[in-house]
């Protein structure tokens, strides 16, 4: 080796150390940055649904003829205030949801023994208010006893969470969503089964796309941003499972995933 | 005898619906913004408080250092209360509960007769 080459050598390698350096550099101002953005959409969310909130009750106060007896007209006014109201609280709650994720997703995975029952439990608990609200009745099936799955919690939370919101939002009224969770073989199946509107023939290849909405998830106005199912194939696939789901016309939608037992 | 809700939020325009609902349903109602407010009048009603509708993100001390000192209270740490608020993450769920509390209700997902049925529940 020649003393220019020597020379050439020894300036890519500091480079190579300054660019990974500023590299390095950029990425954590990027990860503070995010961290800020997603705090300020929290608390603004949060500002928001408290008027919302107002917004509701006062319009549900006109309904009930808290306030005085409406005219037809104006009653149907406000019984599309209401709704449009409560379109609203789904945009701010899925926009709450989304920052959630994205906080989630930007972790790196830690697998680890996961109690799969306990956890739908828990997500189950979450959405007490949203299947009250429709009066969606809500069925977990399970073994008594059961292995452990190995997985990252919080991203798994995140697949349970879109997959259950979805059975509920797209329900109708009093509809009712089964949730199982059993093992075959070495791994560990969830399946979320629901009587809502199911997907179209156009949706079946599309569903997991990213910002893809199904045409019969539009038609009922239901509030989606497309990303959860997106996201949920891309946190089981980083387990080694797998997501595919079940749907026909006027039967409702059953989603499925894998994870690899805890062994 | 009518039975006592404090109400504690710091919106004092929610608070008033809140306060109007319930007056309508006869119930006696106090209202406080903040936690020294909360703790004024629950002495000054002596105690005699039937249930404590709580709010979370309230200025300087918060929903659950409330409800702590509400447990840590002699005269009134067995009282129902429900928080109602707009926070719903796991950890503000978990915490709330492990403090015992009876209900905890988002206040976009609910109505306020919704709210009151709940009340009727727990209390009469």
């Amino acid at each position: 080796m020649d003393t220019t080459e020597e020379t050439n050598n020894k300036t890519d390698m500091d480079l190579t150390t300054l660019d990974l350096k500023g590299l390095q550099e950029e990425y954590l101002k990027l990860k503070e940055l995010s961290s800020v953005k997603s705090d300020i959409v929290s608390i603004a969310a949060h500002q928001i649904r408290t008027s919302l909130s107002a917004m509701k009750w006062i319009i549900k106060m006109f309904l009930d003829g808290d306030v005085g007896k409406m005219t037809p007209e104006q009653e149907n006014l406000m019984r599309k205030a209401y709704e449009g109201n409560d379109r609203a609280i789904g945009i701010v709650s899925e926009l709450l949801l989304v920052n959630k994720t994205e906080a989630i997703l930007d972790k790196q995975y830690t697998f680890a023994k996961v109690d799969l029952a306990e956890l739908i439990n828990s997500v189950l608990f979450d959405f007490t208010g949203e299947a009250y609200a429709k009066g969606v009745e809500i069925i977990f099936l399970k073994p008594e006893r059961i292995h452990n799955a190995k997985a990252d919690k919080d991203k798994i939370r995140v697949v349970l969470q879109n997959l259950i919101e979805n059975s509920i939002k797209y329900s109708d009224m009093h509809g009712k969503v089964f949730i199982t969770l059993k093992e075959l073989d070495d791994m560990m199946q969830v399946s979320v089964k629901d009587t809502g509107v199911g997907i179209s023939d156009e949706g079946r290849s599309k569903i997991f796309q990213k910002f893809y909405r199904d045409p019969e998830a539009e038609k009922k106005e239901v509030v989606g941003s497309g990303i959860g199912l997106f996201t949920s194939k891309k946190i089981i696939a980083e387990h080694g499972g797998q997501i595919w789901f079940e749907s026909g016309p006027g039967e409702g939608t059953t989603f499925f995933f894998t994870l690899p037992i805890n062994k | 005898m009518a039975k006592t809700i404090l109400v504690v939020e710091d919106d004092n325009f929610l608070s008033g619906l809140e306060g109007k609902k319930l007056k309508e349903k006869g119930y006696e109602v106090l209202i406080a913004g903040n936690s020294d407010e909360a703790f004024k009048a629950i002495a000054d009603a002596k105690g005699a408080v039937d249930l404590v509708l709580l709010d979370l993100m309230l200025p300087g001390v918060d929903g659950f250092e409330i409800l702590k000192n509400i447990r840590k209270d002699e005269v009134i740490g067995k009282v129902p209360v429900i928080v109602f608020s707009n926070l719903y993450e796991e950890k503000d769920v978990k915490e709330a509960n492990h403090l015992g509390i009876s209900n905890f209700m988002v206040k976009s997902n609910f109505t306020l007769d919704e709210l009151i049925e709940k009340i009727k529940m727990l209390i009469g």
